[in-house]
């Protein structure tokens, strides 16, 4: 069953190339001024919404409620997947799993930055299988608290598991199968228990979990964070409860010391420092969105791999929407044989690395510009912070089209999560769903041309910053890496404008003949 | 006489909804050749042509003999296809091309009627193929024979994390006990 979404209409592309052009111009033509990232708000001072955040994060309770609600959905998910109906539109597995949490997760962050993983079921249902504590500190002994081997310790087996992901949700199509997203549930609780009971504290949180380190590099952008209120209090800290914990209370999950932290990646907003630390010296406060990727996030080799791979992988999920997709891969497969699934995996290999060769050409081309001494590699690191906007931006635009177009009436699959005794939807009802939208259609573009420009916008403000911080303020010589982002969003633009193809799951019917 | 009739009508609806026939028929006797069989439909439209399949029985049992209905009409002059379609099978496994010919089927009564007997449990893909206008239609609709198991992953779910568990408790107990013999010694 195929349904085809329309673009974003020729106008608003319009919109959206003339201003990245002028803003283009403007990068490589204005001279790179300093940028000030040091105003904050605490949240604490707003009136009410203020301390129920902050008793959210200091009562241990409160969070243990909102985890037992979502692990509970999350178990009716798996429940409803083995047990439920087949069909994929009126299943709760498929439903709430694809449809709301994987579209609306990402527009989560952008409001509250990786809020998610304080919540997420599969670390909550590993932590009570293997700490046997609701949230008190754990018995060390009840984990094996080995670290974790060297080459292991950092972000590429993430990378190498949202590769799997997304093979297994665009290529083997999990997403129309309610019965295969139980499976990938079941697998994810599986992988969480495992690393939590071999190794050091949540080294799955940290090193592994696809989800939580996309959501971690995105929360880079986001205008919310939890720092210290006052640093001066962390300065003269030597206990370091934050880290280690107290006699009630782990330590961070994450190895993070919060008088040190100047990024939001790894952070889980679990909530330990603020209820371990004797000063109650951390809170949530508001920031100017993006200040770490523009500015204060420290750039790492792994990391820059990660968010490489995450602007291909988000543009690869759109790309497979695409009409001249099926018939690439239709003639692909009919050139190599064999199932589709291997020529899928091919169209995946190669739009993950098609975007490093222009990547690659943009560092040497500005090498050469600037006669810098620094290495390819470090500038690799370096820029590679680009990506966040670009990808978050597309990978917003996009998933508003989903929520927005396929979310009426999902609310239903509530009533009846196991789909019990219920109907297919026909080819008018599946047509009416996507047509009947949550948002006006015109309000839908304009929201996706504003997140594109928005994620261009803080794309040169990141090649301005990062470039004049380590290379020059000629911003002309920086024009490599512009054209570079004119690039990445012009391809994201074009897959905005071009109609989606949805694949809907197969319907059935107590047809009489 | 009021409790009485209360009685009564709060007894009949029970009584009447305890029924399990359909028009007269009781439902175990309903086959793929019956006029009202539960059944599987997939409407979509491919180039000029909108194309209902519709599988008897909707989720057929392995070595049970089912059946398609495929309709295949143009959209622009609701005319039905006259031409022939090839129906193949594959299992919908990962990697595998195992492709079977089911039949070539002509139109009868503007339905083409394929039928099969599938012995493994699975997901398997129907493809229709037909030619029209010169130009190749092929078309994939997914066929689910039998219930796919749905304890079996839970209990490998549940014994991978108890062995785990198990296995994590049982080295610790033996490194809790080596730590108390050495400080023993040490103390002693």
């Amino acid at each position: 069953m195929i349904t085809v979404h329309p673009g974003l209409p020729i106008i608003w592309g319009i919109i959206v190339g003339i201003t990245i052009l002028l803003i283009s111009i403007w990068a490589i033509w204005k001279p790179i001024s300093t940028y000030t990232t040091d105003s904050y708000y605490s949240l604490l001072k707003l009136p009410i919404i203020g301390k129920l955040i902050h008793q959210i994060t200091i009562i241990p309770w409160l969070l243990l409620v909102i985890k037992v609600i979502v692990v509970a959905l999350f178990l009716l998910v798996i429940a409803a997947g083995l047990f439920g109906t087949p069909i994929a539109d009126r299943n709760i597995a498929t439903i709430l799993t694809w449809n709301i949490w994987w579209s609306g997760l990402i527009i989560a962050v952008f409001f509250l930055g990786s809020a998610w993983c304080a919540i997420c079921p599969w670390d909550t249902l590993a932590t009570w299988l293997v700490h046997r504590r609701l949230w008190k500190r754990s018995d060390p002994y009840n984990s094996l608290n080995l670290p974790v081997p060297k080459q292991f310790r950092n972000v590429l087996p993430a990378l190498l598991l949202f590769i799997i992901l997304t093979w297994l949700e665009l290529g083997v199509g999990v997403t129309v199968s309610p019965y295969a997203t139980a499976l990938l549930s079941l697998l994810m609780i599986i992988l969480a228990t495992i690393s939590l009971a071999i190794f050091e504290r949540k080294a799955f949180c940290r090193y592994f979990c696809p989800v939580g380190r996309t959501i971690g590099f995105y929360a880079q952008l986001a205008p919310i964070e939890l720092r210290p209120i006052d640093s001066n209090i962390c300065m003269e800290c030597n206990s370091l409860e934050c880290y280690h914990g107290n006699a009630t209370v782990d330590g961070c999950p994450t190895n993070l010391v919060m008088g040190r932290l100047t990024q939001n990646t790894y952070c889980t907003n679990c909530g330990n420092c603020t209820r371990s630390c004797p000063t109650q010296n951390i809170a949530w406060r508001l920031r100017l969105p993006s200040t770490e990727a523009i500015q204060t996030a420290r750039p790492h080799w792994d990391e820059a791999w990660f968010m490489l791979g995450l602007m291909a992988l988000t543009a690869f999920h759109g790309l497979t929407m695409m009409a001249f997709w099926e018939t690439w891969m239709g003639e692909l497969t009919s050139f190599i044989g064999g199932s589709g699934l291997w020529s899928f995996s091919i169209g995946l290999i190669v739009s993950l690395l098609l975007p490093l060769l222009p990547y690659i050409l943009a560092l040497s081309l500005i090498k050469y510009f600037t006669n810098s001494e620094l290495s390819i590699k470090q500038l690799f690191s370096q820029f590679a912070f680009i990506a966040i906007p670009l990808a978050f931006a597309y990978h917003l635009a996009h998933n508003l089209n989903h929520l927005i177009r396929e979310s009426v009436g999902a609310s239903s699959v509530f009533m009846n999560p196991f789909g019990t005794g219920t109907l297919p939807l026909s080819l008018i009802e599946n047509q009416a769903k996507h047509t009947e939208m949550l948002l006006p259609a015109e309000l839908l573009f304009f929201l996706q041309t504003s997140l594109l420009i928005f994620g261009f916008l803080i794309a040169v403000y990141v090649i301005r910053q990062r470039g004049r911080a380590l290379l020059t303020s000629n911003p002309w010589q920086l024009s490599p890496m512009v054209l570079f982002a004119l690039l990445i969003t012009g391809y994201h633009l074009l897959l905005l404008m071009e109609p989606m193809v949805m694949r809907v799951s197969g319907v059935c019917l107590p047809f009489s003949i | 006489m009021k409790i009485i009739l209360s009685l009564i009508l709060i007894i009949l609806p029970l009584s009447i909804a305890t029924a399990h026939h359909i028009l007269g028929r009781p439902t175990y006797s309903l086959n793929e050749d019956s006029n009202t069989p539960p059944s599987m439909q997939v409407e979509t439209h491919i180039g000029r042509y909108l194309i209902k399949y519709i599988v008897f029985p909707a989720f057929p049992l392995p070595n049970e003999p089912g059946k398609i209905n495929l309709y295949v009409t143009n959209i622009n002059t609701s005319q039905p296809f006259t031409g022939q379609i090839t129906f193949k099978v594959r299992d919908n496994s990962w990697f595998t091309s195992n492709e079977e010919k089911l039949g070539i089927q002509l139109p009868d009564d503007n339905v083409f009627r394929q039928g099969f007997v599938l012995s493994k449990t699975g997901n398997y893909i129907i493809t229709a193929i037909f030619e029209a206008d010169g130009e190749p239609y092929i078309i994939d609709f997914t066929l689910q024979i039998g219930r796919l198991p749905a304890i079996g992953p839970i209990g490998i779910t549940v014994a991978i994390i108890v062995l785990i568990l198990l296995g994590v408790s049982t080295i610790q107990r033996k490194k809790l006990q080596n730590t108390k013999i050495r400080n023993a010694r040490i103390d002693s």
